[in-house]
């Protein structure tokens, strides 16, 4: 330590001293900083993500992959389970094939009769799983597309099957979801059949919980809740899952989507929303020679 | 002693910050993306701990911050806060460190121990005062703990196969000075 660099006097200690109370500042004004101007700061923390993880990836894939080997591995020991299992699923997807493509009829006649255009099919880019976020506290993985890719924040991301989160913090070759699951994430949802529209809180479990419920004695578990697309956040539809009620009874989501292995993820291209704000600009405006001409007054 | 040349405090440097990235690489594998119900220890706190307080000249006080505020923003923490944090706690562990090598491992680890805590709580208090975030304060003591016990294994792991032992009362860099 340098107090026990005796006997010349020394200058060090009291120098270093000062030098490292000044680093502990800056280290608290960084913090101060991300309080005051969190979207900058997290701007910074997408880009400094962007450039340090893609280098880890030459380690990091061998390892998950090999990490993969052994989960699929021990899957190997309740293989002849799963197969009974799996033919009992398969013998009731029959039925339900059957009742889709009935359905499936039915509505492709009802379509067209009523000559119904549906929205445009959501395009999406789909991107692996590079990295989660390294802490119990926070829900979120990284994916290996960013803004080179055109993806933005606020779109919407889903395994094949169902929601997996949002985009928030985008770098130029990453882009960082937040999960369902975390404790910041809310999205607005609706619970059919009863058409019920809430909230879907993450609470950093498995289950997320459903919030601000018109009437709860309204849906029972096992309904199936979408995403809802009010307040523009979310394209409308996706499927997010279906109604279970925890111990403390209270109303949960078990998400549709696979967040035991989550590898591939598809980003959904968010489609501009038109939203009709005054209805003075829905009648054409006129067009400025004729405005001319007209008369004063 | 040869061991205490400026080339090996540089490569044991280096080796700190290899480590520290190593730490953070295995936090940010995408093993487990469901919800934990239980947490690692922060082992990287442990380790710039036992480091500090049994060879503060290796890792001097501006690698810790810089390690440190990299997993800030790389652990979605808030940035800054852990790492100011941090710096406090090692900068009291190194001036512990003539104190250490005079007693028994016991005083060594409950010194740890307190300075594993205080950092901890500090981080709770101050995010639960500032960030808007809300954060599982179970969760937190529950690594804060977990921590501590993983402390003499750290140690262990530094003394085997780092060589990061206390040095010995007298001894001395290649200026003379003491350790």
């Amino acid at each position: 330590m340098a107090k026990d660099r005796t006997p010349q006097i020394d200058y060090a200690a009291p120098l270093r001293r000062l030098l490292v109370a000044l680093l502990v500042l800056v280290l608290f004004a960084v913090f101060l900083l991300w309080r005051i101007d969190s979207p900058r700061v997290e701007r910074i923390r997408a880009e400094i993500t962007d450039r340090v993880v893609p280098s880890f990836s030459w380690v990091s894939a061998p390892v998950t992959g090999l990490a993969h080997i052994v989960a699929d591995f021990r899957s190997y020991q309740r293989i002849y389970d799963q197969n009974q299992e799996l033919k009992r699923e398969l013998q009731q997807m029959k039925a339900w094939k059957e009742a889709a493509l009935q359905l499936e009829q039915e509505n492709a006649r009802l379509l067209d009769l009523n000559k119904v255009r549906l929205d445009p099919k959501f395009t999406h880019i789909t991107g692996v799983v590079m990295a989660d976020s390294g802490s119990p506290f926070r829900q979120s993985v990284l994916l290996n597309v960013g803004a080179r890719d055109g993806v933005k924040d606020g779109w919407a991301t889903m395994d094949g099957i169902g929601l997996v989160g949002r985009i928030s913090g985008v770098g130029r070759e990453t882009s960082r979801v937040i999960l369902l699951t975390d404790t910041s994430s809310r999205v607005p949802i609706v619970i059919q059949p009863s058409g019920q529209r809430a909230i879907l809180a993450g609470t950093n479990t498995a289950r997320p919980l459903i919030e601000l419920i018109d009437d709860p004695s309204s849906i029972r578990p096992g309904d199936r809740v979408f995403s809802s697309g009010d307040g523009s956040v979310f394209p409308a539809g996706i499927l997010v899952g279906e109604v279970t009620q925890s111990t403390d009874r209270r109303l949960r989501v078990r998400l549709a989507a696979d967040y035991e292995r989550l590898e591939f993820l598809r980003v959904i291209r968010a489609r501009q929303i038109e939203v009709i704000e005054d209805p003075g600009t829905l009648i054409a405006p006129v067009p400025e020679t004729i405005a001319q001409d007209l008369p004063d007054g | 002693m040869g061991s205490a040349g400026a080339a090996y405090i540089w490569s044991m440097r280096g080796a700190f910050a290899g480590l520290a990235v190593f730490v953070l690489l295995l936090q940010l594998l995408p093993l487990e993306t469901q919800p934990r119900r239980w947490v690692a220890p922060d082992i990287l706190l442990a380790l710039a701990l036992v480091w500090t307080m049994r060879r503060p000249d290796i890792v001097p006080v501006a690698l810790i911050a810089l390690v440190f505020l990299l997993a800030d923003f790389l652990l979605q923490r808030p940035p800054g806060l852990f790492a100011g944090l941090v710096v406090v706690a090692t900068e009291i562990a190194r001036a512990r460190h003539d104190d250490i090598r005079e007693t028994l491992f016991l005083f060594e680890w409950l010194t740890a121990a307190a300075l594993i805590i205080a950092v901890f709580v500090a981080y709770l208090i101050i995010l639960a005062i500032v960030s808007p975030i809300p954060i599982s304060a179970g969760l937190l003591l529950l690594q804060a703990v977990l921590t501590i016990v993983a402390y003499p294994l750290v140690v262990g792991l530094s003394q085997s196969i780092f060589g990061i032992r206390i040095a010995a009362p007298g001894e001395v860099d290649e200026k003379g000075r003491r350790l």
